[in-house]
């Protein structure tokens, strides 16, 4: 059944099949389209961590002070219950998950796909077959001025090169922009892959680390750079650059569809979403990816793949757009999904945020 | 709504539509129970509706927002909505 022509709209816009046109595009589409099933939820394991670092996201607000469960058992049950509402992806994080090996066993005997955020330090065993995204603010200079840990860069490289889990996940403050050219040559000589994330700055946090319009251009363009020059090796688009250096941030730009921010449990994460913690409880009013964040000032590159992979339906207006979200969810799932591998970007052009419609 | 010819062939669209882009197996647009809560029952989640309404917007040349996404929530529903937009000149 065809509408009559006349009821035709939109006509800046083009069809949904018209994008899809190009072999490549729709080649891409079915690609990342497999993983459209992945809903995720976050779980702090411990309440402790071997480094102290500034602008900790963890050691904000109230979870720091939740009760450890230490429980295998508990935490099976935890993930059974998870997977029977239809959690199929779990991200670890706070406060340091090493600390914890058994607990990170028995979640990857009950759910099979997952990331963990650790800080590198100690090793987690490769039984644990989940992406593990290790985070690095710097050199090791800066590393022992800001977190307090001596040669961290050369310990995180020890024990992750080559591991075709880890990803590095460098984290641009207003202070480190520089220092990323020979950290990502350091890496990339290691065999080791990474990506970038923008730091956000926690309720009330005016310290040195947060960014300003100007910090965040001069972030855009050394993440341009570098991936340009290492195009194998970052795991980034132009426009991952474009959506987490605006001077907006991610809520403004695309409506942050995590529960703390959006109230709908209809569809999607407002629906599905939870983030425990380490008592195995959760709490809608602050569910987020990285709570305790100004959402303000939210660029976190965990909240963006989520929030920009959502929005679907505004980045279907023209070709480079969708070219441009296509590359933004081919980065994500290569970050955060074991197997997947990433793709050539489509589109090498800045392509800003199409606004909400 | 009463279901009316018309809105039948809609139906049968939809369901269609649903049934090809979910790669559904063992069910047919004729078997589709158009009552059936597409999220709670069929177990679509925001990122397939958004690629279901993207081709509905193809289809019927209509403009579905994000906003209204949350509405679509059984292929009966889906069906009403795409008659309200053709009837208003979208």
């Amino acid at each position: 059944m065809r509408a009559h022509p006349d009821k035709m709209v939109t006509p800046s816009r083009p069809a949904f099949s018209e994008l899809l046109a190009d072999p490549e595009v729709k080649a891409r589409f079915e690609k990342v389209r497999k993983y459209f099933f992945l809903r995720e939820s976050t779980y702090d394991m411990s309440n402790r961590c071997n480094i102290r670092c500034d602008g900790c996201y963890y050691f904000e607000g109230d979870k720091q002070f939740a009760r450890e469960n230490l429980s295998p058992e508990d935490w099976r049950r935890l993930m059974k219950a998870e997977k029977a509402r239809g959690i199929t992806y779990v991200v670890l994080a706070g406060a340091e998950p090493s600390l914890v090996p058994e607990l990170l066993d028995v979640c990857y005997s009950e759910m099979p796909l997952g990331s963990i955020a650790t800080n590198g330090f100690l090793k987690i065993p490769e039984s644990v077959g989940y992406k593990i995204h290790i985070s690095v603010w710097g050199n090791d200079e800066t590393s022992l001025k800001t977190r307090k840990a001596k040669n961290l860069l050369q310990k995180q490289i020890e024990n992750y090169r080559g591991d075709p889990r880890a990803v590095f996940v460098y984290t641009f403050t207003r202070d480190n922009i520089d220092e990323v050219h020979d950290v990502a040559a350091d890496l990339v000589y290691a065999d080791c892959r990474l990506t970038f994330n923008v730091f956000s700055s926690p309720v009330g946090y005016e310290g040195p680390l947060r960014h300003d319009t100007e910090s965040l251009q001069k972030t855009r363009q050394a993440m341009i750079d570098l991936l340009k020059r290492y195009p194998k090796q970052v795991l980034f688009s132009v426009y991952n650059a474009v959506a987490h250096t605006s001077p907006s941030g991610l809520h403004d730009l695309y409506s942050c569809s995590y529960p703390r921010c959006n109230p709908s449990q209809d569809i999607g994460l407002g629906r599905s979403f939870r983030q425990y913690r380490t008592d195995l409880n959760w709490d809608r009013s602050v569910a987020c990816c990285v709570p305790d964040t100004d959402c303000a000032d939210c660029r976190h590159y965990a909240a963006g793949s989520a929030v920009v992979t959502a929005r679907l339906y505004r980045h279907a207006g023209d070709s480079d757009t969708f070219k441009s979200w296509l590359d933004y969810v081919d980065t994500y799932l290569a970050v955060w999904v074991m197997g997947y591998e990433k793709e050539a970007n489509l589109c090498g052009r800045v392509i800003e945020p199409p606004p909400a419609r | 709504m009463p279901e009316t010819k018309k809105n039948q062939g809609i139906v049968l669209r939809v369901a269609e539509i649903i049934i090809d882009e979910l790669k559904l197996e063992d069910i047919t647009a004729g078997t589709f129970n158009p009552d059936m809560d597409l999220v709670d029952e069929l177990g679509i989640d925001s990122m397939d509706l958004a690629t279901i309404a993207l081709v509905l917007q193809d289809e019927f040349k209509i403009t579905i927002d994000e906003d209204d996404y949350p509405k679509l929530k059984t292929v009966q529903l889906i069906c009403e909505y795409i008659e309200e937009k053709l009837a208003a000149g979208n």
